[in-house]
């Protein structure tokens, strides 16, 4: 018994670390199932109140890969000969003809484009500085510079893509690198082809706008709050006070903001401020009088939804918008918030006039900055832009979300802007790469591209669902059947199998694909093994004539090396898979080493645990 | 209940039969392979597939037609699981999903039927093909190799390689099998996939998982019984880990069934791969792995 209670301590704690990790994905699930029954308003309200919390499960639930849950993926690759063509200069009919043989050789050739490409120039004795970088550059340097552009380009592509992603919303989109020239693209939920094309396809738009004076960016946010609460200010027309006593109350959100919400005492306060404010509420000017407002991470679908209505865009004055920040900032208290800026609608200058853009380090302060060059046809209307605006702000945006909005200090003259006030070279690596993106586009060409339709998806849960259960059962009565109650100890040891299982998966946010459940199917099989090993051993050492308590601990201590060394080399095969295989046959490896490794601690550990238990309890273990 | 009471079977001295029955049903399967060849799924061949679902079973001549006035004569078109499920496949192509468009367009506007929705459409292009193959082809040699190294160290060399030449029976015998049954049932699709990559290295794990059960006894055994032969403490060894194996394979293969017969179609050719491996995996752990490092011992003592 002594070290029994260990044994035992070590079992409750796996049980209770695993039920912690599988609560997020029960709560998601009881909120999809809640979210089903409720229609229209209710639903809206329901998701209204408890936003954090579906956020917070969906996020830590164990997530279903796209074969499941329908979407689509898509593998990238950076098009490299098209860019050495995009940044090659003074090109000719030599460069030409060159670049369309590379293209040829290299759709049935494996070798990768660049050294292809130093070839050619080479068998023709053309230096390739005729057309990249210095004059006096040897060939070696040139060929290394395309290598660290394509790179570049590679993260470009990825920011490009993220940054679209983001600002249309995609819920629980999944970016990845691979290799050197790929990007894959998981898309949940999008069906549609053309939403792929908007998405990953089309050069980026990188845009220069003029930020709205402050006061003019705060009076509009005034006039939208009183407009929503009600208090509709005199310079608005008549036509939208009648169309909003139209529509005010069918409007489920206004609903929501004029107090659905319990007015417990404690919460009046709140409920009164948000009656009065319903945009304040949500949007905190900034205090500083910058102009800027704060939007929490959790309010920007709410707040969006806001400022999109036909009504609140009627009361916004004439070259007028709001954009968003590209990236969430973490507020003293730790929550995400996003940056929404008041802006003219009509860019002062759009990003093909971008030459070059350089993140460095300011070498008097050691602060990170940004170098910017522009052409020159640019550079004119630069110095015209920014003469005329000193000590205002100008965004610069690329597909309408803003990277930073720097403060002109001077006319600058010539095309070389030095855009400070990062916080991190991260952030200034970022701006540059956006800063390049309208430079120098990052062309990609799909190389893969599936998508499942969600139907497809629910067929597949619920064939994968059945085969489970059906396995499980099966199993469960065969094992109660050979071995009378020695199988129910390993049918117990196989429940504790795949709560450690899921829970691993849900501690790890692995994704569960339909080879995964084939894997955890398979697991249980595995599960099984180690038992019957044990079983079999024991009874083996019963026949020999040992008595019961001996014969169990001897089972268990010889049947020890062969669980060990089978699931070991199962193991490394999992290893192996999971390196070499993709997406969907990696989630079958994940679990399938997860399951090797938790039925090997139900089998050794918690049946023997259950075993001596009985024994001391003075019962006698059948073992068939 | 005890399916296997002691038994006393003489493994080894069966061993020539069985590594004739083997060399028989692997080289048929082998003559299938090429004569009939094996057929690659998309993933390692390139292409655009469609997956179609009907509200009443399509005919495939309509189809066909449809396709032939876009240019899409040549397409592969095959039943998908069910009858009303169907696939179409073509090698050509072209950027982005252009050819998946065009496919659809032409469906759209040349068949009666209208009654089709899209459940899947993939497209791979030339390359990720090549290089899914040769990755497919370093996994397989990894894990064997792997296994050889791990087997060898724990036990010793003979072991390792009479483990892995089991393992290589396996998957030959295993991809004969597909390439026969290939084709034979709309209701059976035995291409090679991703999926079936991951089933041959399950194959491969779950077998060497038996064998290295089996070769422990041996250790176990060789110390115990000093004074039999090594074919004696082999078939002694087999004869104590029968009710075990068989009782351990019996229980996956009833999974795998379940899995064959109540998985959907997505997984049926895993399942049923799978279903194949174990069980010529349960059998060359029993016939082909000691009987191989038995052999080799022998060859050695006549040296």
């Amino acid at each position: 018994m002594r070290n029994q209670l260990s044994k035992i301590i070590l079992i409750l704690a796996a049980v209770v670390v695993s039920l912690i990790f599988l609560y997020p994905t029960y709560q998601d699930y009881q909120f999809r199932k809640k979210l089903s029954s409720l229609s229209g308003q209710d639903s809206i309200s329901y998701l209204e109140q408890n936003q954090e919390a579906i956020l917070n499960a969906k996020l830590k639930r164990i997530k279903l890969g796209l074969d499941l849950q329908g979407g689509m993926r898509v593998v990238l690759e950076v098009d490299v000969i098209q860019l050495i063509d995009d940044i090659a200069k003074n090109k000719d009919d030599n460069f030409a003809a060159i670049i369309k043989e590379v293209r040829s050789e290299a759709s049935t050739n494996d070798e990768s484009v660049i050294p292809i490409f130093g070839r050619k120039f080479q068998q023709r004795g053309i230096r390739l500085s005729r057309y990249f970088g210095n004059i006096r550059d040897a060939d070696n340097a040139v060929l290394s510079y395309l290598n660290g552009e394509t790179e570049k380009a590679v993260d470009r592509a990825i920011e490009i893509v993220r940054n679209r992603v983001d600002q249309y919303r995609v819920s629980e989109p999944n970016i990845q690198k691979q290799g050197t020239r790929r990007i894959i693209v998981e898309l949940p939920g999008v069906k549609d082809e053309r939403e792929v094309q908007t998405l990953l396809q089309g050069t980026a738009k990188l845009e220069f706008r003029l930020l709205r004076d402050p006061a003019i960016a705060y009076r509009v946010m005034q006039s939208i709050d009183d407009f929503l609460a009600g208090k509709v200010s005199a310079d608005t027309a008549a036509a939208s006070k009648t169309a909003k006593k139209e529509e005010k109350p069918k409007d489920a959100l206004d609903d929501l903001l004029a107090g659905n919400k319990p007015a417990s005492s404690d919460t009046s306060k709140e409920a009164q401020f948000m009656k009065q404010h319903p945009f304040f509420s949500y949007v905190s000017p900034d205090q500083r009088n910058t102009g800027e407002g704060y939007v929490l991470d959790i309010n920007r679908d709410r707040v969006m939804r806001l400022i999109a209505r036909p009504d609140v865009q009627r009361i916004l004055p004439i070259d007028f918008e709001f954009l968003w920040s590209a990236k969430t900032d973490l507020s003293p208290d730790g929550k995400k918030f996003y940056r929404i800026y008041a802006v003219k609608r009509v860019p002062e200058l759009t990003g093909g006039v971008v030459v070059n853009a350089r993140a460095s380090v300011d070498p008097n302060d050691n602060r990170p900055i940004v170098n910017m060059e522009m052409n020159a046809e640019g550079s004119r209307e630069w110095a015209r832009i920014t003469g005329a605006n000193v000590n205002k702000r100008i965004a610069i945006t690329l597909d309408n979300a803003v990277f930073s909005a720097p403060t002109v200090i001077n006319k600058i003259v010539g095309g070389h802007s030095q855009i400070t006030g990062m916080e991190s070279p991260n952030e200034a690596r970022l701006l540059e790469i956006v800063l390049r993106a309208g430079a120098l586009p990052a062309p990609v060409s799909i190389i893969e591209q599936r998508s499942v339709g969600a139907s497809l998806g629910e067929d597949s849960i619920r064939s994968g669902l059945n085969s489970t259960l059906w396995a499980v059962i099966l199993t469960v009565l065969f094992m109660l059947f050979y071995y009378h109650n020695a199988g129910a100890m390993a049918d117990v040891a196989l429940v504790f199998n795949i709560l450690f299982l899921l829970g691993v998966m849900a501690g790890f946010s692995a994704t569960l694909t339909l080879p995964g459940i084939a894997g955890v199917v398979l697991t249980l099989g595995i599960a099984v093994d180690a038992n019957v090993l044990i079983n079999e051993r024991v009874r083996e050492e019963l026949a020999g004539g040992k008595t019961l308590r001996a014969a169990v601990d001897a089972g268990y201590s010889k049947a020890f090396s062969a669980i060990f060394d089978s699931n070991v080399t199962t193991f490394l095969t999992g290893v192996v898979l999971y390196q070499f295989g993709s997406g969907p046959v990696q989630g079958f490896a994940l679990t399938l080493m997860i399951g090797i490794v938790a039925s090997m601690f139900s089998a050794i550990v918690i049946t023997h645990v259950i075993f001596n238990i009985m024994m001391d309890k003075g019962l006698s273990p059948n073992f068939g | 209940m005890q399916l296997f009471k002691k038994t006393n079977i003489d493994f080894m001295g069966k061993r020539n039969t069985m590594y004739f029955a083997s060399t028989i049903i692997i080289v048929i399967g082998m003559i299938s392979l090429f004569v009939k060849g094996i057929d690659y799924g998309i993933d390692f061949r390139g292409g655009t597939e469609i997956v179609i679902s009907f509200a009443n079973t399509p005919d495939y001549g309509q189809i066909r037609s449809a396709l032939g006035t876009i240019n899409y004569g040549d397409s592969e078109i095959k039943s998908f699981g069910n009858e009303r499920t169907i696939l179409i496949r073509t090698t050509k192509q072209g950027e982005g999903m252009t050819i998946a468009n065009t496919i659809m367009d032409g469906l759209r506007s040349n068949l009666a039927d209208k009654s089709f929705q899209v459940l899947r459409t993939d497209k791979i292009g030339p390359k990720i093909g090549k290089e899914l193959r040769r990755d497919a082809m370093y996994a397989v040699m990894a894990s064997l190799f792997v296994i050889l190294a791990y087997v060898a160290i724990r036990y010793k060399f003979s072991y390792g390689m009479g483990g892995v030449l089991a393992l290589f029976h396996d998957v030959l015998l295993t991809l004969g099998i597909l390439s026969l049954l290939n084709g034979v049932t709309p209701w059976l699709n035995l291409e090679i996939t991703q999926e079936i990559i991951a089933a041959f290295l399950t194959i491969i794990g779950l077998s060497i998982n038996d064998t290295v059960v089996v070769f422990d006894r041996i250790r176990e055994n060789t110390k115990i019984y000093r004074s039999l032969s090594l074919g004696e403490v082999m078939n002694r060894s087999l004869n104590d880990t029968l009710s075990r194996t068989i009782i351990t394979s019996g229980t996956i293969l009833i999974v795998l069934l379940v899995l064959l017969f109540l998985g959907g179609e997505v997984t049926r050719g895993f399942a049923f791969t799978l279903t194949v491996g174990i069980i010529t995996g349960t059998y060359s752990s029993i016939y082909i792995a000691s009987a191989i490092v038995l052999d080799n011992s022998l060859r050695k003592k006549k040296e």
